[in-house]
């Protein structure tokens, strides 16, 4: 008996440290923030072009990026997001504290990925959706928001987080 | 030389001016309170670690501006908190309410220890 629980002292801290350890290694701080599916907060926003926004868009599978001319990170992943359109993907944007003219001019210079970009100068949609920065990138699913990624979204983040989410809300709805 | 002595102090002065913080004016102390008691219990979502009330990033900056807005709206603690956690997540409340699942968030750590004294003891009269 004794042996046992001499035995325990010593494991039981290990199993901690090994399980903790783990969790650490793994955790990746730019991963998938959430799973839970919220709606889609409410909004009164234009367009960078001033156009009313076509709430269809969100219907179905759509990705909504956060993205800014400021933003240096969304340089990155610009290449990526434009080969992504060119699927059949679609992509919103949700212009971030900017300026109108600049985002035009960034858009105008790097090629527009986006079906349309929502102007939002004061972060107010950015706020009530938990943006912390940009670049963020939400997955959309019947104006659900059931996935949310921070930082850069690249091919490897869009096969191991973003595919899979997708995968399984179309295979739901079938 | 005192031309010199002058533009310094100005640029010191000048200075203090472009780093001044936002200033949150309250009709009354107790609103006051709860704002500065709240500010430390939201954890800032750009941060590893740290409350809005310790970092300017812009999103701590416009938390802390809502947290005001809601306060001056006469929005209850709990409401401000829920508002936040809605949007940043659970893990942006420092002080997770007693209640639910946090049970044992609250009490985990003692049923830990109480665990081990057990086997300690346990282990000692055999």
């Amino acid at each position: 008996m004794n042996a046992i629980y001499r035995s325990l002292i010593i494991l039981l801290p290990l199993i901690v440290l090994i399980t903790y350890g783990t969790i650490l290694i793994t955790d990746q701080d730019d991963a998938l923030v959430y799973f839970e599916p919220k709606e889609f907060p409410q909004f009164d926003l234009q367009d960078l072009e001033d156009r009313e926004i076509d709430l269809a868009a969100f219907n179905g599978i759509s990705l909504l990026n956060v993205w800014a001319s400021w933003c240096i990170t969304c340089l990155v992943e610009h290449p990526f997001l434009t080969q992504l359109s060119k699927n059949e993907i679609t992509l919103i944007g949700l212009n971030y504290k900017d300026s109108q003219v600049k985002a035009k001019q960034w858009l105008g210079k790097r090629g527009d990925p986006y079906i349309f970009s929502i102007y939002d100068p004061r972060g107010d949609l950015a706020f009530d959706l938990g943006v912390t920065g940009a670049p963020e990138t939400f997955l959309i699913f019947n104006q659900q928001i059931i996935g949310h990624i921070q930082g850069e979204l690249n091919q490897e983040k869009w096969q191991s987080t973003l595919v899979p989410l997708i995968n399984a809300a179309t295979m739901g709805n079938q | 030389m005192k031309l010199l002595t002058i533009a310094l102090f100005g640029c010191i002065f000048f200075a203090n001016c472009l780093t001044a913080d936002a200033i949150y004016e309250f009709d009354n102390s107790i609103e006051e309170k709860r704002f500065y008691s709240l500010i430390s219990e939201i954890r800032c979502p750009k941060c590893t670690s740290g409350s809005i009330a310790s970092s300017d990033v812009p999103v701590s900056r416009d938390l802390k501006q809502k947290v005001y807005e809601l306060i001056l709206a006469g929005s209850t603690d709990k409401e401000i908190k829920a508002y936040v956690t809605d949007r940043f997540g659970a893990s942006s409340d420092y002080k997770p309410a007693f209640e639910g699942a946090n049970y044992l968030l609250w009490l985990g750590p003692f049923i830990f220890l109480g665990i081990l004294m057990l086997v300690f003891l346990s282990n000692r009269r055999l």
